[in-house]
């Protein structure tokens, strides 16, 4: 993972994506002091993130992270692409 | 509702977590009564959060040299230190439809019993959101949730005589420097119960169970020896293991 960025949420959580590849999200990792129901979204909330392009914009990837079905406590859908989208930047 | 209240029981960090899975799993399958557990511990650890990064939250070299046990919990949110007898640590093991189905209200709400209790003690206490216990002088200690289809663990540590200092240099928010300079900016951020009232940490705990009692038809209980085994077996297999608490 050569790509980091965290958002840390205010009154909320922190977040952080680390994400690898070199013009594609080949892998991303999602952690952080959030929390999430149920917790196996996790994976699936990085399976969303990958794939996709490094010049993806932000409508697509919340678009993609949205279709994951999880309860995010702490943090949304845009702070897990804003921290994707800084990674990649 | 009926609450058994489980004061004893001395147990390591691994079988600590492990017994928030199996508590949980046997409260959904009905062979354990709505719960409340107070934990004690046999030595220094780091309970991590499920979804942080063990090297980013832990001083990875001197938690091995002072067998420090860093363990993920099966619930979100961040890592603490905890040393025996320092902290108050308690568990809520609860059928879902008795706890509010809003996350933000549920964790003020599963907290109140502790707040009445700290503010019976002459200590100003309040929630803040989402999963803090609050002081004027900063926090007093934090929450984490797990919710099943049809049951929530609710589980809260506060600081009630914590080594500062000694939790700096575990964790690595304290990593670079354990100046003079990042104590006090700690000490701002980590209130002890400790330092702002006269009283044990037993007769802490006794004032929350009184005030649970409250809310609640309590009894006493113990852990069960099949609870016990079942957890243990849990604590080799998993919650002892690199391979999870290093996942991340």
């Amino acid at each position: 993972m050569d790509r980091r960025s965290s958002v840390k949420v205010p009154d909320g959580k922190l977040v952080e994506v680390a994400v690898s590849g070199t013009d594609r999200i080949e892998s991303a990792r999602i952690t952080g002091d959030f929390f999430l129901e149920p917790p196996e979204a996790r994976a699936e909330l990085e399976a969303a993130i990958e794939g996709h392009s490094f010049e993806v914009d932000r409508e697509t990837l919340v678009a993609s992270i949205e279709s994951v079905d999880a309860r995010l406590i702490g943090f949304d859908h845009d702070h897990l692409a804003e921290a994707t989208l800084e990674a990649i930047e | 509702m009926n609450l058994r209240v489980v004061d004893s029981g001395r147990y390591s960090e691994p079988v600590q977590q492990a017994l928030e899975r199996v508590l949980t799993d046997r409260l959904v399958a009905g062979e354990i009564e709505p719960t409340l557990r107070f934990w004690y511990r046999d030595g220094p650890a780091v309970p991590l959060g499920r979804f942080q990064a063990y090297a980013d939250e832990v001083a990875t070299d001197y938690v091995e040299e002072h067998d420090v046990e860093v363990v993920r919990r099966i619930t979100g949110g961040g890592a603490m230190y905890v040393e025996p007898g320092a902290v108050i640590t308690y568990s809520l093991y609860l059928p879902r439809e008795t706890v509010s189905d809003d996350v933000e209200a549920s964790y003020a709400e599963l907290d109140q019993f502790t707040l009445d209790a700290l503010r019976d003690l002459g200590l100003a206490v309040r929630h803040e959101p989402l999963n803090d216990i609050a002081h004027p002088e900063g926090k007093i200690g934090g929450a984490a949730q797990l919710r099943t289809d049809d049951a929530v663990l609710h589980h809260t540590t506060m600081s009630y005589e914590l080594d500062i200092a000694e939790m700096l240099r575990v964790l690595r928010i304290g990593e670079q420097k354990v100046s003079d300079k990042a104590i006090k900016s700690a000490e701002k951020r980590v209130a002890r119960i400790s330092d702002h009232i006269d009283a044990d940490r037993s007769e802490v705990v006794d004032a929350m169970i009184d005030a649970a009692a409250d809310r609640y038809d309590v009894f006493e209980g113990e852990l069960s020896e099949q609870v016990l085994t079942e957890a243990r077996t849990l604590a080799d297999e998993q919650f002892g293991t690199d391979e999870w608490n290093r996942q991340l």
